[in-house]
């Protein structure tokens, strides 16, 4: 059996009184990418801010490698190894991108290796080492992209999870993203995906979850999902109708 | 009153209303530093600058330790009494969602210090006589008196230091980055309470060489803190929430302001002015005026 990187155990999450998650479980195996996918408002973000330490779950457990993240906050989290990109990216964008790099690199675990992880960006993405100096505010969308997952890279994540990554980039950056996040997978980096583009995420992705207004609709390889007819249907046909 | 106006005199009316502006600019540019992490206007900032005038007073005549000596004790007491109030007052509130605590405290804190104040050294106003207080240098003619002249490089030095600290330390740029998004840097792994106790010990830092700068410009008495503390307000106002330089310069151009009201109108109406500036930037350009505008819902 392949071991479990994070499991989330019967999570309910609610919002003041709304219940935004219910009774959620779902399991990510190291080395995997795993894309959680569903209309908005089903609690795909709402899921890695509890995972992440931003909201707390009522119910249920989550464990990262055995270790329960249940009491953590943020900046405990990413202490353990994971790095969460938020969506809408939310980077400092008074600060330079060097700037915004080196913060990446803040927690005690990834101060020491910002050497070589700062070269490891440059490699990714060269254009980044070009506007080193700029404010990340004056990037492109694109650009803000590879940013907001570079940053996110410094903190030396063992699990990387990443919110509408493709969202308001254009169709080529859009491809680029996703050839991104299978050579970062290639490069170990486990990743947990929540994507409007189901089609392109369940593409790649090892496993998959649906979720329907804060239940888990759904479960399956991510290529058994996308054949599925029931999914075509609800959300990959809806997609393709509307245009 | 026209007739005595001459070039001289509107020089030197500029230079009294700079050289005091940047004792605003000072206080301001902390109520800036504790606004953007902790999302508050600091109200008892200008208290606190006259606590800290008075730990000067004391200095000086208990133990003869001259103002500007001073100095070397007075920041580093700041500097704790700063991180002290984060984590003795503040803590607690500061993760809560609501502000209205924290302002709440800030407040009480401001009532509190003002009567202890009162208690220790009673409400009649203290000044500072040291051999250079009436030393007043006339370059050009123009009157430049000794102890404003020193409260400007103090206030120019300082402002240098925190800039150079926001700007080349990892926990300077922690600073500004939770100013900005404080979500976004708990996920990089910054702790809130660290970032809000460095803007306060900074902030109070600077509330420590605005009052050994104000000891040594003008009489002081506990209940002034309030009115400075409005006036960093609108120093901050004017120079826009965010910038460090601008919270500066904006405290030079309301000492200007009054500086030229109390000449062309009357002592009594540069107050007025002030508030009267306050909102009418606050009704035209919020954001104030040297920040380029942002977009409007």
């Amino acid at each position: 059996m392949e071991k479990h990187l994070l499991e989330v155990k019967g999570v309910d999450v609610l919002y003041g009184d709304v219940q935004a998650v219910w009774d959620v479980s779902i399991y990510v195996n190291e080395g995997a990418i795993v894309a959680l996918v569903g209309a908005n408002g089903a609690g795909k973000t709402t899921l890695l801010k509890t995972i992440s330490g931003i909201t707390r779950a009522r119910k249920g457990e989550i464990l990262f490698l055995g270790k329960s993240l249940t009491k953590l906050r943020p900046q405990e989290v990413v202490g353990m190894g994971i790095s969460h990109v938020p969506e809408g990216r939310r980077l400092f964008s008074k600060l330079t991108v060097l700037e915004n790099l080196r913060l990446g690199a803040y927690s005690p675990r990834a101060r020491s290796r910002f050497t070589e992880s700062l070269e490891r960006a440059y490699g990714l993405f060269p254009v980044l080492k070009e506007r080193k100096g700029q404010t990340a505010g004056s990037l492109s969308g694109g650009e803000q992209q590879m940013l907001a997952i570079a940053r996110a890279l410094m903190t030396l994540p063992e699990l990387l999870m990443l919110d509408e990554p493709s969202l308001g980039l254009s169709p080529l950056f859009v491809r680029t993203m996703f050839e991104l996040i299978f050579t970062l997978n290639n490069q170990k980096v486990t990743i947990l995906l929540v994507e409007q583009n189901i089609h392109q995420a369940l593409k790649i992705a090892h496993h998959a979850y649906v979720l329907k207004t804060g239940r888990i609709a759904m479960s399956g390889r991510g290529n058994e999902l996308l054949a599925n007819q029931e999914v075509q249907k609800a959300y990959i046909g809806e997609r393709w109708s509307k245009k | 009153m026209l007739k005595y106006l001459s070039f001289k005199l509107i020089i030197q009316l500029l230079v009294n209303g700079i050289l005091f502006g940047t004792m605003y600019g000072i206080a301001a540019i902390g109520l800036s530093l504790v606004f953007g992490t902790m999302r508050i206007i600091f109200l008892s900032q200008g208290t606190i600058i006259i606590f800290l005038a008075y730990i000067c007073y004391w200095l000086f005549t208990l133990f003869g330790i001259d103002p500007y000596l001073s100095l070397v004790i007075v920041i580093p007491i700041s500097l704790f009494l700063g991180m002290g109030f984060y984590q003795g007052l503040f803590r607690e509130a500061a993760a809560l969602e609501d502000k209205n605590i924290s302002l709440l405290i800030a407040v009480g804190l401001m009532f509190l210090v003002e009567n202890l104040m009162t208690v220790f050294w009673t409400a009649n106003p203290r000044s500072l006589q040291t051999t250079y207080t009436s030393l007043v240098f006339r370059p050009f003619d123009i009157g430049i008196p000794f102890n404003r002249l020193i409260g400007l490089f103090m206030a120019v030095l300082s402002t240098a230091g925190v800039v150079l600290f926001l700007k080349k330390t990892l926990i300077g740029m922690a600073v500004r980055a939770a100013s900005e998004d404080m979500v976004s840097a708990t996920l990089m792994g910054i702790s809130p309470h660290r970032v809000n106790a460095v803007a306060f010990a900074i902030g109070i830092g600077l509330a420590g060489v605005a009052g050994v700068g104000l000891a040594t410009i003008y009489p002081f008495d506990p209940f002034y803190g309030f009115i400075f503390a409005l006036k960093a307000m609108i120093s901050l106002a004017i120079g826009g929430i965010g910038s460090v330089s601008g919270a500066l310069l904006g405290g030079i151009i309301l000492g200007l302001l009054e500086s030229l009201a109390s000449f062309f109108i009357s002592g009594g109406w540069s107050d007025a002015v002030s508030y009267a500036i306050f909102l009418i930037v606050l009704m035209f350009k919020p954001e104030g005026l040297f920040v380029r505008s942002v977009k409007k819902a």
